[in-house]
Formats: C-alpha cells, structure tokens, sequence
C-alpha cells in the first residue's frame, strides 16, 4: 500500500516532467535550492556545537518552531504546492483510512520538502557533538519534529477539504487562509527592524516557545544538555501529544473526505438584476469590464490576488513604528507595482470560459481594454491613497508629485504591459470555483518567471518617472517632483495604450491558440 | 411547451439576408479539413457539406474528431489545412463576419459561472454587439422560453448540468444567428428539457435557419434531423439525408456498420457472479 502511493507519487513526477520541461527546471532549481539551504544548516549546526548549550538550544527551538509554521502556512499560500495525491482523487478506491494516512505520511516525508527538513533537522545532532545525551537524543527529536512537520500540514489540508463542501465556505476559506500571512508581516518586522536588540531575548523567547506544540520536540536535545531531564521528558510529552493530536485530527478528516461527496454545487448565490451590467456602457468593452467588475466581487480567486497588498500597510506601518519610515514612503508606489500586474493572470482565471469572447468574434482591444477599465477604477484611488496618506502623515506632503508620479507610472505601465503578457504566457491558476487548498496543475517556477519578467520590464519602462522622482526627493526639489508626475501619468498612459493595442492584436491573430493552451491546462 | 405554443418568439435567424452572402452557398461546406495534436491525427481530409435550412446531424465514436471539427468551424481552433465557408464566408479569413452568422455551443468550455444566468446571456448579446434594449429584451425571451425565468438571478454555478446546457444555448442563440453549431447538446439534460429544446430548435429550422448538432444518440438523431453524418477516425463515412444515410435499417444498426468495433462477448468469466 505506502509502496504503491510511493510509486504512484514518483509516477506522477516523473509524468509531469515529461509533459513539461519547465517543471523538470523548476524541480531542479527546487533541489538545488533545498541542498544548497541544507548545506548551510549542516555548517551552522557544527559551528553551534562550539557554542553555550543554551544557544544551541535557543537555535534548534526557534527555527524548528519557524519550521512547524512554515509547513502550516507556505503550502496554503503556494497555490503550486505538491499535492499530487489529493485525497478526493484517491476516493474511489477501497483504502482504509488508516492506511491511507500511514501512505500519505510516507509519500509526504519522501518529497524534496519532507527531505530537506528531514536532513536539516538530523544536522542538529552535530552541534551536540560535546554532549553525549543530547547527541543520543538529537536524531530522535529531529525525526519527532519532521513528523510533526509533515503530520501538521497534511491535517491542515485535509481538515481544509474536508470542511470545504460548500462553493460559499470554501470561497471564504480561500480568503481567511491568508490571514496568517498578516501575522508574518510584523514577524520580518522584528528580524529586519533589529536582530540585534532582540537577539538577547532570544534564549528567553525560545524557552517559552519550546513549551508549545511548535518548539517542543526540537527542546528535548537541548534540555538534555543542560541537564534539564524532568523538561525534556516533559516536552517529549508535549510533543507527542501534539503528533497524536495531529493524527487523530487528519484521520477523522480524511475518514470524513473519503466518504463525503465530491465538492459540487453547495452554495445558492442568487442576485438581481444585471449588477454591474448596468453600470457600464452597453458595448463590448464595457461588457467586458462589467463581466470583471462581478468577478472582482464574487470570485474569490481575484480578491485573493490583493491579499499582499493588507501586508504591504501593515510591514509598513510596523517598520515606521520600528523607527525607519522609508516603506511607507514607497508604500504607493510598491501598491502600483502590485497592482499594475494583477492582470497577468486574467485569461488563466477565465479558462476555457474565454471560449465565449472568441466565439463572439470580440475584437481584442475590447477584451483587454475592459479588464483594464475595471483594475483601474479601483486601483487608481488605491495608489492615490496608498501615496498620500502615509506622506501626509509623516508630514512629507511636498514629496508627493513625485511618489505620486511613480506610483501611478508603474501602475499604468503594468496595465500596459501585462495586457501583452497575459496574451504571451498563461499561468496556473485554481480553476473557477476550487479552493485555494487544490492544487493547480503545472509548474509554478514558469508562471512566477513569468511574473518576474514583466515585473523587470514594468520597472525597465518606467525608469524616466523613478529617476525624476527619486532625484526629486533626493533635491527636495518640488519641480521635479511635477516633472515626475507629468512623465509618470503621460508615460504610463500611453504604454498602457499601446499595451492594449498590441495585447488586443496579439489576441485577435493567437486566440485559438491561447484556448487550446487554455484547455491543455485544464485537461491536465 | 409543445410545438403549437408560439410563446416567447425565438430569435428570427439573421434579419436581412446579407447581399454580400450568394444565396445559393450552403450554411456550413467543409472541405480537406486537416488537423494533428502531435502525432495524433484527429481531422484527417474531412469533407462536409451542411445545406441550408437543414437539421444536421453529427455522429460518430469517442474520439472521432466531431468536437475537433465543429471547434474548428466556429473559429475557435485553428485548423492544419482545409477550408471552411458559413453561407459563403472564409471562417478563418473573415473571422469576424463568420462569427457573427454562428451560434456556439461547445462541449467541455466552461462559462463564465460567476454571472447570473440572466447576466450571462446579457454578456453574451452584448459581446456580440447588440444595444442594450435588444439585448434585454432577448434575454428575457430566452429565459422565458427554456423555463429558465425563476434561476434567472441564480449563479450559473450552482445551476444544475441540464440548466447549464439550457442558458449555454441560450447564450448561442442570443444573437440570432444563421447557423446554430451544437456539440453535444442533449447530454445531462433532463427527456422534458431535451424535449423542448428539440422543439424550439426544430422551430429555428422552420424559420429559416441551419442546426448543427453532435450527439452520441441515435435514435434522438434519427428522429430529430433530416441530415446526418457519420464521422470516424476524422474522416466522413456516410452523408447525406438521414433517410439516405441509414438506407431502410436503424441509425444505429448503420452507423456500427460502418464503424465496426462491436464485440460480439459477454465479458471476462470473472465479471460474472453467479
């Protein structure tokens, strides 16, 4: 049975690359990336050996507990992330759930994540290289604490499916999944505003963490070490009850999803009239941006794609608070960055549903210009806000024309070019209606390349409004300031003119193309 | 809804006949139509000739090449060779014009199921490019006449398969085009829905326009069109009128004539329990 996931797991990789090479790269790059992390971890761990018991410990605790979290948090934010072995995709086979758990466990354990903290975590046994039973310990606590790791995200996500029946709980689902991303803002706040100052408090925060579930098992060693037998025996308690937690919780989920029908229609949304329908102008363009305006409100796919921009305020306003201001300065300018490009991945959320603009024969330009309409009419007073508010605030208003100028460049420059670029590469994206706890098939290396290219270019085109705005705040200099704000707006419009132009032409000379990619995507 | 019923009126195929269209061309002629995913070829120098005013019926094994091709004649995939006409038009040179005379419903596209189902059909009209009244009161036509008035404010989503098929066709028919291109129309709908669609498309033929349709049922194409084609491993084996085609047996007798491929068996010993 666990042989059989196990093949069935590596069957499917191996599958998936042959289907793509960009997902061979992506792996690899993946791979390379986790040896080249373990390495560091195998050095810092023998340095540590030389260091006082209480650091080694403070060390093991704090990173084992990031760890536990990072296995909770990234795989719901990665939308990309490895679930091949969806349960709801075993269902129909005749496997005791008990069994099933043993296989995912393994499966889980087995991938290059499961690997890496499963090395990284027995590296701690070489900074107990002095301490005999620590040393002893150290590989049983390392394996406790993967387990931990692994158990804590594969019950999340099955506790996750298994809740998401209905289409209403798992859009709100998809939404309050991101709220922990919130908690992390302030987290890079303290490590980014001052290791320094907190770095004495870190054995003293690392003995309180220890006690909770999410640093216990990495404790034990430790404590050892000092000589603390009762605490480590106490938390070897905790830390197994947290695993025993952690099983019984996935199997009962698992138990639930096995048997529970498959997600279909649970909601039973109805709304009057034509909504937005009515608001735009009766032509194809404003059909299109009443069509985007609807989805912006009730697909939750759309909404959580702004999920970064809460952050944004938030880091923000904890660095000024932290006593350097400067992210609040570029706080409109980072929001028009965010959302000049949102419309990338577009004609991936619409999927094969953009049959219906090809076979209406819409002209292109229509298509692109209504989606642009759409992000702008919120956008455009988002990047206005986000500009002067924080400026005006920290009592800055005469910078800004100028963060204004390169806001709003940015912004429109990104309408611009993500208008060609979502025409040119798709991404993978949820299809309509799953959660954000499914798994989009293909790589996320490619799409997020993607992403970063057009980013380079958003910022390569908008380089004569950053460098009069930069050179204005620099000089103080309020002239330049306007300057930057005329180059920005008349700039950044027409690009993103002459973006619509020519994503408009690229859609009307490659739309059978882009839906049959559309419908590989979906197939797969 | 029965035949007699006049009802909500259902689009009048195409106003004016447009002067540029010889009258005499058919509504869909298909000629070395070719097309290869990789290897595989799935429309190999298929020839088809749909005439207008005809209710034509596509049928064919899985894997036939009926999705591929109709996909192709509506624009959305673009073919390795062959040309295709709507009532005279190059679908792949005039594009825009082609579209225009077609109404889709394709088999395995999603919709945009985020809209309400009087939503969607608005959208639909007004990519097309109809004024808002016209579309307006179209959509309610519509909804009217395939019973959808009541879901009309209900998220496509969570409408049921058969309600989906049903505001699909309306989305195609909402422009009132000359031909109706239907992949597999009648699959998950309900015999009564089924039943009133055949009605309301039987009375679209009547009223001057052509009706594609694909459909794994014989018996349903037997009895609803007047042409039929029979398609496999992306050739056309037989065509012609229905009467023609199944030459004095069943359609389906006919059709696995000519397909082949039925085993004469009873399974594997072990499929049996008793």
């Amino acid at each position: 049975m666990v042989a059989h996931l196990l093949r069935l797991r590596f069957r499917l990789l191996v599958n998936g690359f042959r289907r793509s090479t960009w997902q061979l790269v992506g792996a690899i790059i993946g791979l390379v990336y986790g040896l080249g992390l373990l390495a560091g971890v195998v050095v810092g761990m023998v340095g540590l050996s030389f260091a006082d018991s209480t650091w080694g410990r403070a060390v093991a605790v704090l990173a084992g507990a990031l760890l536990v979290l990072g296995w909770l948090v990234v795989p719901l934010l990665l939308r990309g992330f490895d679930q091949s072995l969806s349960v709801a995709k075993l269902r129909s086979f005749p496997i005791p759930p008990r069994r099933l758990l043993v296989g995912l466990l393994v499966v889980g354990l087995l991938g290059v994540p499961g690997l890496v903290t499963l090395l990284a975590s027995l590296s701690t046994t070489l900074s107990w290289l002095g301490e005999p039973a620590a040393m002893v310990a150290a590989p049983f606590a390392a394996v406790l604490g993967t387990l931990t790791c692994v158990t804590a995200s594969r019950a999340l996500e099955s506790v996750g499916a298994s809740l998401a029946s209905g289409r209403r709980y798992r859009e709100v689902m998809g939404v309050v999944v991101f709220v922990p991303l919130l908690l992390v803002g302030p987290l890079i706040g303290i490590v980014g505003g001052g290791v320094m100052s907190v770095a004495d408090d870190l054995p003293r925060i690392a003995e309180v963490v220890s006690w909770t579930p999410f640093g216990a098992a990495w404790s034990i060693p430790g404590d050892l070490a000092l000589g603390d037998g009762t605490a480590a025996l106490a938390k070897a308690g905790i830390a197994l009850a947290t695993l025993g937690v952690l099983v019984l919780l996935w199997r009962r989920a698992l138990a639930v999803s096995l048997v529970a029908a498959p997600p279909s229609s649970g909601g039973t949304g109805r709304s009057k009239g034509l909504g937005p329908f009515a608001a735009f102008p009766a032509t194809p363009t404003g059909a299109v941006a009443a069509r985007t305006a609807v989805y912006w409100l009730r697909d939750p796919r759309y909404g959580g794609s702004l999920v970064s921009l809460p952050v944004l305020v938030v880091l923000g306003v904890f660095l000024a608070a932290t006593g350097s201001d400067w992210f609040l300065v570029v706080l409109g300018p980072l929001v028009g960055a965010v959302l000049g490009i949102t419309l990338c991945a577009e004609i991936s959320y619409d999927g094969t549903a953009f049959a219906a603009h090809l076979s209406t024969g819409l002209d292109g330009v229509a298509d692109r210009a209504g989606r642009v309409v759409t992000l702008a009419v919120f956008s455009v007073p988002t990047v206005v806000l986000a500009t002067i508010v924080p400026l005006v605030v920290l009592g800055r208003g005469d910078e800004v024309p100028a963060l204004l100028g390169i806001g709003l460049g940015l912004l429109l420059t990104g309408f611009g070019v993500s208008s060609v670029a979502s025409t040119r590469f798709l991404m993978p994206v949820p299809a309509a209606g799953e959660s954000p706890f499914k798994t989009p098939p293909g790589s996320t290396f490619k799409s997020q390349l993607g992403m970063y290219v057009a980013w380079a270019i958003v910022f390569a085109l908008s380089v004569p409004e950053i460098a009069l705005g930069v050179a204005a705040v620099a000089t103080g200099n309020v002239l330049l300031g306007l300057a930057a704000l005329v180059v920005g707006v008349g700039l950044g419009g027409v690009l993103c003119v002459v973006g619509v132009r020519r994503g408009g032409a690229a859609l009307d000379r490659r739309g059978p193309e882009l839906l049959a990619a559309l419908r590989s995507v979906q197939g797969a | 809804m029965s035949d007699a019923a006049p009802g909500p009126v259902v689009p009048a195929p195409g106003g004016a006949p447009d002067p540029t269209t010889t009258s005499g061309a058919p509504a869909l002629a298909i000629t070395g139509l070719r097309k290869a995913f990789g290897p595989k070829v799935a429309v190999d120098d298929l020839h088809l000739t749909v005439p207008t005013g005809s209710f034509y019926g596509l049928v064919g094994p899985n894997g036939a090449g009926k999705t591929t091709t109709l996909s192709m004649a509506t624009g959305l995939l673009r073919p390795d060779a062959g040309t295709i006409t709507v009532l005279g038009t190059d679908v792949w040179r005039d594009t825009v014009k082609a579209k225009s005379l077609v109404g889709v419903l394709s088999d395995g596209v999603a919709l945009f199921d985020r809209l309400t189902g009087e939503q969607l059909i608005t959208y639909h009209g007004l990519l097309n490019g109809m004024d808002r009244e016209t579309v307006a009161q179209r959509t309610g036509d519509l909804l009217d006449l395939l019973d959808l008035r009541d879901a009309g404010g209900t998220l496509v989503v969570d409408y049921s398969a058969g309600m989906t098929k049903k505001v699909a066709l309306a989305c195609a028919l909402v422009h009132a085009p000359r031909l109706l291109v239907l992949d597999e129309p009648f699959e998950s709908v309900d015999p009564v829905s089924a039943a009133n669609i055949r009605d309301i498309l039987a009375g679209y033929v009547r009223g001057g326009g052509t009706v594609i349709v694909s459909s794994h049922s014989m018996d349903l194409v037997q009895r609803m069109c007047d042409h039929v084609a029979v398609v496999a491993a992306g050739r056309v084996l037989a065509a012609g009128t229905t009467d023609e085609v199944r030459g004095g047996s069943t359609l389906e007798d006919r059709f696995v004539e000519l397909v082949g491929g039925r085993q004469h068996n009873e399974g594997p010993s072990w499929l049996h329990t008793s």
